[in-house]
């Protein structure tokens, strides 16, 4: 499973997306996440699957919603 | 003891001893990591023998130069036979499979770091001073090794008895490491220096140890009384046994000694 990693430098600042690991559950998502992006000093550092993202829109296509096929 | 430094001599000779078998046992247990870092199952986990391997080795340099004022640094670690290191046995030979690997990282790692933990208030302040930074570290080797070996115990039924067999060899290594209740380890305790030994220690090991074993339906209770025949204190190993050769070459440097510099 894929998991997308977000992380910001200080308290406030919007949360960035730094990277992706791949792991088999959350427990060794967060140690991958950790080994592979401590090289800098973040504040806080968050995975989640990356299919648990929720599309909005995107500017590729219409941004009405699109009729089912 | 209310001084900063150990009151006699016995037991700064103890410390120093101590110290030593901490840090052979780090600069090994990094070597571990490292020979994982290619050929690990995920590419990701490999990234992580790297950073735990780079942690380890820097622990290792952090002990021995507290034993710069007694010693030799540089001897201690390019210039020792085989006889002379004082590693946890579960580190003498490199391990042969990720099961084992993933033991060592899950038990060998901890029972150091409930040794260090034992010395997070110490009397000795050197010591006391530089522990906390490393134990930071070794949270997330424990995370790592928790995951692991919960993935490996609960992966159907090969993985698991693959898993149990290495558990059961390693700790019965780790368990033993912590020594039986002597007087030399228990004025340590009196004089402050650690705040556990011997037993005690054990206890509090086989305390963590427990819900990372309970998937492989080990009783901790069964690794609370080791057998101490052969055992040397001193060294905290079995006497006369040592790490394998090959180990002790690469952990020296024996292929790089003509770049050593002053």
């Amino acid at each position: 499973m894929i998991y997308e990693v977000f992380a910001r430098k200080t308290r406030g600042e919007p949360l960035r997306h730094i990277g992706n690991v791949s792991a088999p559950d959350d427990e060794l998502a967060r140690v991958y996440a950790f080994s592979t992006y401590d090289e800098e000093k973040w504040f806080d550092m968050f995975v989640t699957p990356r299919d648990r993202l929720v599309e909005v829109f995107n500017r590729r296509e219409p941004i009405a919603p699109q009729e089912d096929a | 003891m209310s001084q900063a430094t150990t009151s006699t001599a016995l037991e700064t000779a103890a410390v120093h001893g101590l110290i030593l078998c901490l840090a052979d046992s780090k600069r090994l247990l990094g070597m571990r990591y490292a020979e994982w870092i290619l050929g690990a199952p995920e590419l990701e986990t490999g990234i992580a023998c790297a950073s735990m391997a780079q942690d380890e080795w820097g622990h290792g340099r952090l002990l021995y130069a507290l034993l710069k004022d007694v010693t030799d640094v540089d001897r201690l670690e390019h210039g020792r036979e085989p006889h002379e290191y004082r590693n946890i046995e579960a580190l003498d030979h490199e391990p042969t499979d990720w099961f084992e690997l993933v033991a060592i990282n899950a038990l060998v790692d901890l029972a150091l770091t409930v040794q260090l933990e034992a010395l997070a208030d110490s009397a000795y302040v050197p010591l006391r001073q530089r522990v906390a930074k490393l134990l930071d570290e070794e949270r997330f080797h424990a995370a790592h090794g928790a995951a692991w070996l919960k993935r490996l115990a609960t992966a159907g039924e090969e993985s698991r008895a693959r898993m149990l067999d290495s558990v059961k060899e390693t700790l019965a290594q780790t368990t033993r490491w912590f020594g039986p209740d002597l007087d030399d380890a228990q004025a340590l305790v009196e004089a402050g220096v650690a705040s556990a030994a011997g037993s005690a220690l054990r206890a509090r090991y086989l305390d963590r140890v427990r819900p990372l074993v309970e998937p492989l339906g080990i009783d901790v209770a069964a690794f609370a009384n080791p057998d101490f025949a052969g055992f040397d204190p001193a060294t905290r190993r079995t006497a006369g046994s040592t790490p394998d050769a090959a180990t002790i070459a690469r952990i020296r440097g024996d292929r790089n000694r003509m770049f050593l510099m002053d």
